[in-house]
């Protein structure tokens, strides 16, 4: 209970004072959306268009006419290509599908009763929505074939008399034969509604008539031949710009967390309340607990408060369970590195001075500034050393690396004996120290 | 109430307390008079269970304060002043009153006591930032006192106040003496220690000098009245006690009216006459061959 008082008022003290509020709340979400309006041009951000190669193997007024209903459409930035060079973009990341359109696709495009031509898109199914959309994006264009088929319902006349030749010739049955000329009187009927329908439509001021969507659509996963692992094939899990921008400002949320309480004990010292606190019947380790606590609840609570507002932008969480466990992690990881860092100094200028310093260091290295993936190879080497790397590791392992339980055991692992051994150096001098 | 018995306590090679021993009795208010650097402090620390002596042993109630119980009952007024500036009067004294396990009723309770205790009931709700050096001292008192103890420990409790506030600071400890507080009182300032304490030891180098009440001490040590008259006239035969100077006779004496009365008989007129009693000043000078002040 002393514990709990003894971190809630350290809580409070954190949030009174403005500067220290601002770095652990306010500074790390400018960084997050800053970070993440920096990023504009990833993957599902929503606002942009998505580039779609189109590989055209039928060249007729048909195709033509579904290419020009894409290209109407803002969200679509079509570009023609040869297959093979179309097919390679796509796991390569400069283009999100390749659209392929077989030979003798006009030939029964559009008309319902005939098998509809096969639209083969080639796709990453790491980008998920940006697939669903472009395949939602080909069933209008379609649709809108089938449309512009009904809008001139007397080029059907000859098929369907063509059919019913074909009919009379090979079926002798005159039951049978009256049951499918009934049919196709019922389908002449249907094309005059259509056109009366139409009509009734453009007279409204309206030109999407008939607006209805169908199309085959076969679905391919071109991503096979490229390596999992490779920042690449990693990237292609990102959902949103916000994704990579959010974690980054957790961090920088808890690295404040760390610097403030760090330099509360030495503030405690310098402002006397220490001695009235050691004077109070409570243990010197209640007292370690107690700002140790106050660090954990005010990390857990960036996390909490980065993650919604992350959310909000359009950030997604793989698993919540995943990055509720994280963030304990990674907490518990910066309360002992907090620990650490309040022994620095005698002072709490010199104790925020050095925990600020090593915080940097921290950052830069471990991908708090730039993503640890887009950095130069040696420093890539480097940046497991520090913390920071793992830790938004993990989160973002919760994020959108979609890590299983076992990829997190890692990191956690190592958080937790970086946090343990902070705990143990910290406290061992701060109980000497006030011994 | 409070044993301290040959205490001892370096710090490196510094020796800031050397064989300290008083006893303080319940209801009592014990005064440590020193300079600054005297082991005032360092002995208050060791009362408090703050500082573990290298030597010797400290009792409050019978029972060492590194006891939690122990500390239950000492309220610890430090010399600092040890407040959350960013939380509000009424919100350190509830801090503080929930760490010596008061809740519910009574801690409300105890803290609007503390708060009319410290003249603080219109400002509870500020800041203690916006506090004048007064008030803080006021809650820092009020602070020590939230829990309801049986001994105050107040060190060095007057320094840097108005003169309006230490005079509040001085009834509010007279009110608690009068309600069978035990006291220790450390300071600098004679007068303060002359007025508020019942009994008191002089340090110096982290000794005790002397103990004892003040007018024993001041009749043990303090010396001679130091008598100064502005002199009119004078038989050229008349021989004068002390120094002359510009007309101005200093002597001292133990029996000042009757020295001066045997003067005048003797035909001595004076302009004015000032006859100076003997102060813990002079004890603490008498004791140590330098000024309290120093």
């Amino acid at each position: 209970m002393n514990v709990l008082t003894l971190a809630l008022k350290d809580l409070k003290l954190i949030l009174r004072d403005k500067l220290g509020a601002f770095f652990i709340l306010g500074f790390p979400v400018l960084m997050g959306v800053f970070f993440g309006l920096v990023m504009g041009g990833s993957p599902g951000s929503g606002g942009g268009t998505m580039k779609v190669a189109i590989v055209d193997q039928d060249q007729s007024p048909w195709s033509e006419k579904l290419i020009d209903e894409l290209r109407k459409n803002p969200h679509i930035d079509i570009e023609f290509d040869e297959l093979p060079a179309a097919r390679n973009s796509v796991p390569l990341g400069r283009r999100v599908a390749v659209v392929v359109i077989p030979p003798d696709f006009g030939q029964s495009a559009g008309i319902l009763w005939e098998p509809q031509p096969e639209i083969q898109v080639g796709l990453d199914p790491s980008r998920g929505a940006e697939s669903a959309m472009l395949e939602g994006y080909l069933m209008q264009a379609s649709g809108a074939l089938i449309a512009d088929r009904f809008r001139q319902p007397t080029q059907f006349v000859p098929h369907i008399e063509r059919i019913r030749e074909d009919l009379q010739a090979g079926i002798p049955d005159s039951a049978a034969l009256q049951l499918l000329d009934e049919f196709l009187g019922q389908v002449t009927e249907m094309i005059d509604s259509a056109d009366r329908w139409q009509q009734a439509d453009e007279a409204a001021g309206d030109n999407q008539a008939f607006d209805m969507q169908f199309a085959n659509i076969k679905r391919h996963d071109i991503s096979q031949d490229e390596d999992p692992a490779s920042p690449r094939a990693q990237l292609k899990k990102l959902r949103s710009r916000w994704d990579i921008s959010f974690p980054q400002g957790m961090m920088w949320g808890i690295l404040g967390c760390v610097a403030g309480f760090a330099g509360s004990i030495a503030r405690e010292d310098a402002r006397g309340t220490l001695v009235r606190l050691r004077a109070a019947p409570l243990t010197k380790w209640e007292i370690l607990l107690g700002k140790a606590l106050a660090c954990l609840l005010a990390c857990c609570l960036v996390i909490g408060l980065l993650t919604t507002i992350g959310t909000f932008l359009g950030m997604r969480g793989d698993d919540y369970g995943k990055l509720f466990v994280a963030a304990l992690a990674v907490s518990l990881a910066f309360v002992g590195i907090m620990m650490t860092m309040s022994v620095l100094g005698r002072t709490e200028e010199s104790v925020n001075g050095s925990g600020w310093a090593i915080n940097m260091v921290m950052a830069m290295l471990g991908g708090g500034m730039i993503p640890a993936m887009f950095m130069p190879g040696f420093l890539q080497a480097l940046s497991g050393f520090s913390p920071v790397f793992w830790a938004i590791r993990l989160i973002e392992g919760a994020i959108w690396r979609q890590f299983t339980w076992s990829e997190m055991l890692v990191p956690i692992g190592i958080l937790l004996a970086v946090g343990g051994a902070g705990v143990v150096v910290g406290t061992s001098i701060l109980m000497r120290r006030y011994r | 109430m409070i044993t301290a018995d040959q205490l001892v306590k370096h710090f490196g090679s510094l020796c800031a307390v050397n064989g300290v021993s008083f006893q303080i009795r319940r209801g009592e208010c014990f005064g440590l008079l020193g300079p600054n650097g005297a082991g005032k402090s360092t002995t208050i620390h060791m009362l408090i269970g703050l500082t573990i002596p290298d030597r010797g042993r400290v009792e409050v109630a019978g029972a060492s304060p590194s006891l939690a119980a122990t500390r239950r009952m000492i309220g610890a007024a430090p010399q600092t002043l040890s407040l959350y500036e960013e939380l509000t009067a009424r919100e350190n004294l509830t801090f503080f009153g929930r760490l010596f396990g008061l809740s519910g009723a009574t801690l409300r309770q105890r803290v609007e006591w503390a708060l009319d205790l410290a003249d603080l009931q219109s400002r509870s709700r500020h800041r203690v930032s916006t506090y004048s050096g007064g008030m803080k001292r006021r809650l820092n008192i009020a602070i020590a006192l939230i829990h309801n103890p049986q001994v105050l420990l107040l060190d060095e409790p007057t320094v840097g106040v108005d003169p309006q506030s230490r005079n509040y600071i001085f009834e509010t400890i007279e009110r608690l003496k009068s309600d069978g507080l035990t006291i220790l009182y450390t300071t600098h300032y004679m007068e303060e220690a002359q007025r508020l304490c019942d009994r008191l030891a002089i340090m110096d180098q982290g000794q005790v000098l002397a103990e004892g009440s003040v007018p024993d001490l001041l009749q043990q040590y303090g010396g001679k009245k130091v008598v100064t008259a502005q002199v009119c006239e004078r038989p050229s035969a008349l021989l004068l006690p002390g120094t002359i100077h510009n007309d101005q006779l200093r002597f001292e004496t133990t029996q000042p009216v009757e020295d001066l009365a045997r003067l005048i008989d003797q035909g001595a007129s004076f302009h004015s006459i000032q006859i100076a009693e003997p102060d813990l000043e002079c004890v603490f000078l008498a004791l140590t061959g330098k000024s309290l002040r120093d």
